[in-house]
């Protein structure tokens, strides 16, 4: 079950969201050591956490925990690839309505089982990416995990050629969209119901 | 056109090849666009034996691959080696500097240099749950290496080696209403194991303390969740399921 949190359902999961900053830290800063602005010495935050962002996350049913989560962005607005990255698009930067970034996919520390929860967010982005009418999603990776992305079974392309970033190679790709992918994600990682929950609104502040 | 055009055709045709032989097609036309002259883009699997999805795509010549995979080279091969050590993709001149090189490693890059193969770009392929894979672009002594198509190699590599393992996926003719997931049991999974390694049913028997008849029957229940008529069919499957991964049979 993988639960999409915009602004609004914000102030019901602020505990998850505190845990997912937090082992945003302890994934990107402390173990990959990305130079990254952290908060209070405990989350990873940075200026793409913004309001229009919004989160898919794989939250556990018995504890509330934050077990994965990514972190997608509309194209129109502030991300990564237009505003950090540009020069890693041959072309220019795909900017539009229905084109999405998706940005620290991660899982928690702890999980028990990681592999399968990174596979629910894989599939859990195309379901979003079909009920919202986004037709593609950009990616800024890095090369050592681009054969895992490629395995996961999203269909890329290059946007430019790779280059060092920080001592790092680093690539942009397109993500398509499309009922085959989902249908390709949901036969190859064996699920067979949606994973996506849209949660209510909260009425309290 | 560009090397980033060179790229973005060639991921463009990779993805909708339907067989291995195209594909190795594609990947030697643009290795050559991008001034390499051979290349291998394998799984990391010794011996003459393999199942036959295996991914192994080469235009070295056959007299080296007989040397390098069949004969055990690859044990020692230095570049097999440092592929179990770094996620990045790396030269074969910086070697060196990722692995100590024993004498005998030495010694089979002197070999690559007397076969007339100069400098080459590896990069490693990490997927969790299958045998490390590697994908090599080189040149002859003769030529100069092309330092500058090294990002344009890489996503040539990457690409092309998740290609391969879409083609031999849908080779296994894994059906769509395919929905359940296969669930061997510990014991059909052991005897499935060692099947793979090349034990009789008799063999097993010993091992798992348990009777040739049960581990028969084990394998051919086995057979029959996936829907496979041989062990070689049974043993490939399980390892594209991810049941079991190549370093559970090839040690």
């Amino acid at each position: 079950m993988v639960t999409v949190i915009k602004s609004e359902h914000r102030p019901s999961y602020r505990e998850a969201l505190n845990a997912m900053h937090r082992h945003r830290k302890q994934v990107f800063v402390d173990f990959l050591k990305w130079d990254v602005p952290v908060v209070d010495g405990q989350y990873e935050i940075d200026q793409f956490d913004t309001e229009a962002a919004v989160y898919l996350m794989a939250i556990d049913p018995r504890t509330q925990s934050h077990l994965g989560s990514v972190r997608l962005l509309p194209s129109t607005g502030p991300h990564l690839l237009r505003d950090l990255f540009p020069h890693l698009c041959a072309e220019s930067v795909p900017v539009a309505a229905d084109i999405w970034e998706i940005t620290r996919l991660c899982t928690a520390p702890k999980a028990a089982e990681p592999k399968r929860v990174l596979e629910q967010l894989a599939t859990a982005v195309m379901e979003f990416g079909l009920l919202y009418g986004v037709k593609q999603f950009t990616c800024v990776a890095h090369l050592a995990w681009l054969n895992q992305i490629l395995a996961a079974g999203w269909e890329c392309e290059p946007l430019g050629l790779p280059q060092i970033i920080d001592g790092e190679h680093v690539g942009a790709v397109v993500i398509k969209v499309s009922t085959q992918s989902l249908q390709i994600l949901r036969e190859r990682l064996k699920f067979t119901q949606p994973l996506l929950r849209i949660p209510e609104v909260s009425k309290a502040a | 056109m560009s090397q980033f055009h060179d790229v973005q055709a060639f991921v463009r045709a990779a993805n909708k090849a339907s067989n291995l032989p195209d594909l190795k097609n594609l990947i030697a036309d643009v290795i050559l666009e991008l001034g390499f002259d051979q290349f291998a883009f394998m799984h990391h699997v010794t011996g003459a034996n393999v199942p036959e999805h295996v991914i192994r795509l080469s235009n070295y010549p056959e007299y080296w691959i007989e040397a390098v995979v069949e004969r055990g080279y690859f044990f020692d091969d230095p570049v097999h080696v440092a592929c179990q050590r770094s996620s990045a993709g790396f030269v074969w001149s910086d070697l060196s500097n990722i692995i100590n090189l024993t004498d005998r490693q030495f010694h089979i890059l002197e070999e690559w240099h007397r076969q007339g193969l100069g400098e080459g770009f590896t990069v490693p392929v990490h997927i969790p749950g299958e045998t490390i894979g590697s994908c090599s672009m080189c040149v002859r002594t003769s030529s100069r290496f092309p330092d500058a198509s090294l990002p344009a190699a890489h996503y040539v590599a990457s690409f092309a080696f998740e290609a391969a393992r879409r083609i031999v996926r849908s080779s296994l003719s894994i059906s769509a209403n395919h929905s359940s997931l296969t669930q061997l049991t510990g014991r059909q999974l052991d005897c499935l194991v060692l099947v793979g390694r090349g034990k009789s049913d008799w063999d097993i028997s010993r091992l798992l303390g348990i009777s040739d008849q049960t581990v028969h029957q084990h394998v051919e229940t086995a057979k029959k969740r996936y829907g496979v008529a041989t062990r070689t069919q049974l043993v490939v499957r399980a390892l594209f399921e991810s049941q079991v991964t190549f370093s559970d049979l090839f040690d």
